[in-house]
């Protein structure tokens, strides 16, 4: 009982998690094209904020339930080990989603545009441009992890005759 | 069900699992860095007082922004100005790029005083080693020079982290010299 509502959370989360991603991304390929300082530049920036908290806390919900009940093999076709191969990539997405928030909220904080506390000045030039850089490294993680989970879904498509849309586990 | 179960699933998975893993992770920390040329670490002052004025020695007196005083004040070219440096249809200065005394740093060095100041001297910014040769060469930003650089970044410094193409339109780079020329002037304080 307790595995099956776990079954379901997950599976509902992933899905979240999915639409989540696409609207971050989606947000992220067409913000930097707007000119900084302009209102619209702005709104594109505090939507890309809040829509990338919402992914961090659906990714974190997941990894929780993940860790406790890890996704079992209900496919007969597909070998152990190539079973194994897709789920670690799949548990390095949304870890991947995690650190990208966590850098995301110190590259904000550094950058004085989430504040605490009024009149506490928060900008440090030095933690924005580490937090951006690990902001970006793992952005580039997560794009590459989701087009070589597509792969293997294909690979595992033609090779094994195991049919699965699910990128996001 | 529980965390041993994941410890399993965990333990399972081969070697040449985690190495694939251990790659990619390699590879997202390289990428930032070869495609926008960021770099994560600032150094904070490139230059103390000293060496800037051994720098700058015979060129004190020079006014590299006299030729502000001379360009049109017609609200039309100002904007085009401004679209010429500020936007991802121009030259996508300003992306990367400070250039008010009172910008916040960005990913790239401050353009802020930029004509008659020397090369890679900017504070909070890293700059590569092409840039450091060209400092100890003495070279000085002047408009001429700017020019050249935005045309082909690659060609006239190589090794530089400005990743950017060339901008090969005459029109579009003089635009943005004279943006810089009107924005970027240092306020002389009294």
């Amino acid at each position: 009982m307790e595995n099956q509502l776990a079954n379901k959370a997950g599976e509902i989360l992933s899905w979240l998690g999915f639409l989540l991603f696409l609207i971050v991304f989606i947000n992220m390929l067409q913000a930097p094209r707007i000119t900084i300082g302009t209102e619209e530049r702005e709104i594109m920036r505090n939507f890309h904020i809040v829509a990338g908290t919402f992914l961090m806390a659906v990714s974190m919900f997941r990894v929780y339930v993940w860790i406790h009940f890890p996704p079992q093999k209900n496919h007969r076709l597909l070998p152990e080990q190539d079973y194994i191969f897709i789920h670690l990539m799949q548990f390095f997405l949304y870890c991947s989603f995690i650190a990208q928030g966590i850098s995301g909220f110190l590259m904000a904080w550094s950058d004085g545009v989430i504040r605490f506390i009024k009149g506490v000045d928060t900008i440090d030039h030095g933690l924005w441009a580490i937090s951006g850089y690990l902001h970006s490294a793992f952005g580039f993680l997560y794009i590459m992890l989701i087009l070589i989970i597509i792969i293997l879904r294909l690979y595992h498509m033609i090779r094994f005759r195991v049919f699965s849309l699910n990128v996001f586990a | 069900m529980s965390l041993l179960d994941m410890r399993k699933y965990v333990n399972n998975a081969r070697g040449v699992h985690w190495l694939f893993i251990m790659v990619l992770i390699g590879i997202a920390f390289y990428l930032p860095f070869l495609i926008f040329g960021a770099f994560p670490y600032n150094t904070k002052t490139n230059t103390n007082p000293d060496e800037m004025g051994q720098l700058l020695e015979g060129f004190e007196s020079v006014d590299f922004y006299a030729m502000s005083e001379f360009l049109s004040d017609s609200p039309k070219q100002i904007q085009k100005e401004i679209d010429a440096f500020e936007t991802w249809e121009g030259g996508k200065c300003r992306f990367c790029h400070a250039v008010k005394e009172d910008d916040r740093d960005r990913m790239a060095p401050s353009l802020y005083g930029i004509f008659g100041r020397p090369a890679g001297v900017g504070d909070n910014y890293t700059y590569s080693d092409a840039l450091m040769n060209l400092k100890s060469n003495g070279l000085i930003w002047t408009p001429e020079l700017l020019d050249a650089f935005i045309s082909n970044p690659s060609n006239f410094m190589p090794g530089n982290r400005m990743r950017v193409q060339g901008i090969e339109d005459l029109e579009t780079r003089k635009l943005i010299v004279n943006y810089l020329m009107r924005e970027s002037k240092p306020i002389k304080e009294e």
